[in-house]
């Protein structure tokens, strides 16, 4: 009557439960605070039933960020993007598991303005205590957990989650989000998610809510980035990334570190898209 | 005195309650952080759910018989057996 065997073949979403207990008990063994978001980590009532998470998602207290990483590592997982190349807003890198997949480390929420240090502690001091896998994990609030659910609807696209985190909210639970909003500097994000975005039409980072919102081309993208980013050396840094080849997405779309050769045919490709793209612009004129 | 069982402190497990995955009664489990994913199937996962309990040998094979329909006697070599593989990889703690 006895099946035991090695469930390295588990089913994903098995394995995301058990990740989150890993990752957890890396944390509580190393002092590291952290909150789980996403996937089973969402509390009841805030997402579509049946829905499943293909990876973990944490989000890491920033100065705590080097004791996770080596935790990780300590046990298998494999850094495979970088902070920087990790999305547009540096906000993410992932880890590989063997056994247990992906894990996405954040150390911000796109779409928060206020400095990371200071957001981790506005979404840890509500948490609650989430069972994963019989493991308690610590979430954010219900409140909190609304508007990470609607601020990233607002740069993922889909509506599914505002639907159940925003517009099933009674008028008393939107108020409290747009509190928590208010003083995450995130308002415009949430304006974003919920349909009110040209409230705010002279914010420095409005095309860019409005680029995710509404789509566009990738240079739309960059002068929607451009306009957001706050100093001449952010913009220089942007302008810079702009035509770099994503060493890190080129490597997950061959399943295997790029040659020299493939950076630069990716480079070459890159100049040429940019190049054709503001052209196309030009003859529009 | 008896012996009780229960599952140990470091495993982390899920069962298809939590998954809402296929017909067969499947637990997944595995000693957090380092310990690599274990699969119990069917009477297998039984014997798990009757575990998470807690109990003596006789109180694990009553509550296992209760959830499977089945004869506690019939199926109490089973149970040690399992329980026996269980506290040997270190998922069971034998109290």
């Amino acid at each position: 009557m006895t099946q035991e065997a090695d469930a390295r073949t588990a089913p994903v979403a098995a394995r995301v439960h058990l990740a989150h207990a890993v990752v957890q008990k890396l944390a509580e063994d190393r002092g590291i605070d952290l909150l789980h978001l996403k996937g089973p980590a969402v509390l009841p009532g805030l997402r579509a039933e049946g829905r499943q998470s293909s990876d973990v998602d944490v989000l890491v207290r920033p100065s705590h960020l080097p004791r996770l990483v080596t935790a990780l590592e300590s046990v298998g997982f494999e850094q495979r993007t970088d902070f920087a190349t990790g999305s547009v807003f540096a906000h993410a890198a992932n880890w590989w598991h063997d056994d247990w997949g992906w894990v996405d480390v954040h150390t911000s929420w796109p779409g928060v303005g206020v400095d990371a240090e200071v957001a981790f502690d506005v979404f840890a001091r509500t948490r609650v205590q989430v069972p994963i896998a019989h493991w308690d994990c610590p979430v954010p609030d219900r409140t909190a957990q609304r508007l990470i659910l609607v601020l990233h609807a607002a740069r993922s696209g889909g509506t599914t989650d505002v639907d159940h985190a925003w517009t099933a909210a009674d008028p008393g639970e939107q108020e409290d989000v747009r509190r928590l909003a208010r003083e995450l500097d995130a308002e415009v994000a949430l304006a974003a998610g919920i349909g009110e975005l040209d409230l705010h039409r002279h914010h420095p980072t409005y095309r860019l809510w409005r680029y995710f919102t509404e789509g566009g081309s990738r240079l739309d993208e960059w002068r929607a980035r451009l306009a957001a980013a706050g100093t001449a050396r952010a913009r220089a840094e942007l302008l810079g990334a702009a035509l770099r080849v994503n060493r890190d997405h080129l490597r997950m779309e061959l399943g295997r570190p790029p040659t020299r050769e493939e950076v630069r045919a990716r480079q070459r490709l890159r100049v040429r898209r940019a190049t054709d793209e503001l052209a196309s612009r030009v003859r529009r004129r | 005195m008896t012996a009780r069982y229960r599952i140990a402190d470091d495993v982390a497990w899920v069962s298809e309650d939590g998954l809402d995955v296929g017909d067969v009664p499947t637990a997944y489990l595995a000693r957090v952080p380092r310990g690599m994913p274990i699969m119990l199937e069917g009477s297998g996962c039984v014997v798990w759910l009757a575990l998470a309990e807690g109990g003596t040998l006789e109180e694990v094979t009553a509550a296992a018989a209760a959830m499977s329909d089945a004869d506690p006697d019939q199926i109490s070599a089973d149970v040690a057996d399992l329980v026996d593989q269980l506290v040997v990889i270190g998922v069971v703690r034998e109290d």
